[in-house]
């Protein structure tokens, strides 16, 4: 074989191997751990679901797809399917708040009704709330 | 004493009407897609949903963007090219159901439910009809269903690349806790 060809062939098994790999390492690409991310928003959990209300595309533009960190007062804690724990904000509205959904994090929650907690998530957009999602605490 | 009379009327209808209509906005869908190459599952702890037990009707609202995935690749795929999630953000059911009669809403007891209604995903409106099961308990109302959805009905196009490892039928779960709404 002459050695061009040898060189060629070689070329092509590096490309391809590291084509493998990428294509491999994006495959099982977890979620995004938020902890290690930068919150594109910083905002009050009031602030935010005021957002909102007052103009539903505009808030959307600006904040779906986002990672937003809300600070807040917490109003209610569930436990959904598949271990996910759902945390409320408190808002100024009655029928309207902030639900934080926290994904595996149902069975060692040490939270209470009342108290302040800072969560880092995506946000989802407006049903009758306003949905994060993948979220995390901060504080 | 007749004014009073019609007071306590209202009053109680008042109540009565209140007591009808359950909701939740921490409803629980998932789904499941089986092929030899992979299984692949979403959920999502977001759903909001309402349910009248005197007429037997039942909405659903969802945002597409609440489905969570294992994978950060399905996740962005299934927004970005199977649901068009920024076009089309929001699924919803709404329906009801048909027999009303086999449920006492006033007894605690699980009880078989078959609901009908139209199904909104990715701009597109299908009938089903979906059995499922109601249980009445002292602290609410708990409604399961578990149905098949093909993702061709609803014009979601999957592309060739991945053809081979999405299902032609999805198993969809469909888990609430509904309780009173109050006032």
């Amino acid at each position: 074989m002459k050695l061009w060809i040898k060189i060629a062939l070689a070329v092509i098994l590096v490309f391809a191997i590291a084509g493998i790999g990428i294509g491999i390492y994006f495959y099982n690409l977890e979620p995004a751990d938020l902890r290690k991310a930068r919150p594109d928003f910083v905002i009050t959990a009031v602030e935010l679901q005021q957002a909102f209300e007052n103009d539903e595309t505009l808030a959307s533009a600006k904040y779906v797809n986002r990672i937003i960190e809300v600070n807040g007062l917490i109003e209610s804690i569930s436990i959904g399917e598949e271990n996910a724990l759902s945390v409320t904000l408190q808002t100024n509205s009655d029928l309207s708040s902030i639900i934080c959904t926290i994904p595996g994090a149902a069975s060692n929650a040490n939270l209470s009704t009342g108290n302040p907690i800072i969560v880092r998530g995506e946000c989802s957009g407006y049903l009758m709330d306003v949905l994060l999602n993948n979220c995390v605490i901060i504080k | 004493m007749k004014r009073i009379s019609f007071f306590l009327l209202f009053l109680s209808l008042f109540f009565i009407s209140d007591a009808q209509k359950y909701m939740t906005k921490n409803g629980f869908i998932g789904f499941f897609s089986h092929t030899p190459v992979e299984d692949i599952k979403a959920d999502n702890n977001q759903v909001a949903s309402v349910l009248d037990i005197s007429t037997g009707e039942m909405a659903f609202q969802v945002l597409i963007k609440s489905f969570h995935f294992e994978k950060a690749l399905m996740e962005t795929h299934f927004n970005e090219s199977f649901l068009e999630s920024d076009k089309f953000p929001r699924s919803t059911f709404k329906g009801k159901i048909v027999n009303l009669s086999g449920v006492d809403f006033t007894k605690t007891g699980k009880y078989e439910a078959t609901v009908e209604g139209a199904l909104n995903i990715h701009d597109v409106t299908k009938n089903i009809k979906v059995p499922g099961t109601v249980e009445v308990l002292p602290e609410g109302i708990t409604a399961n269903a578990k149905f098949n959805i093909a993702p061709e009905d609803y014009n979601i196009k999957i592309p060739a690349v991945v053809r081979e490892n999405i299902a032609k039928i999805i198993e969809v779960t469909v888990l609430i806790k509904y309780t009173p709404i109050e006032k």
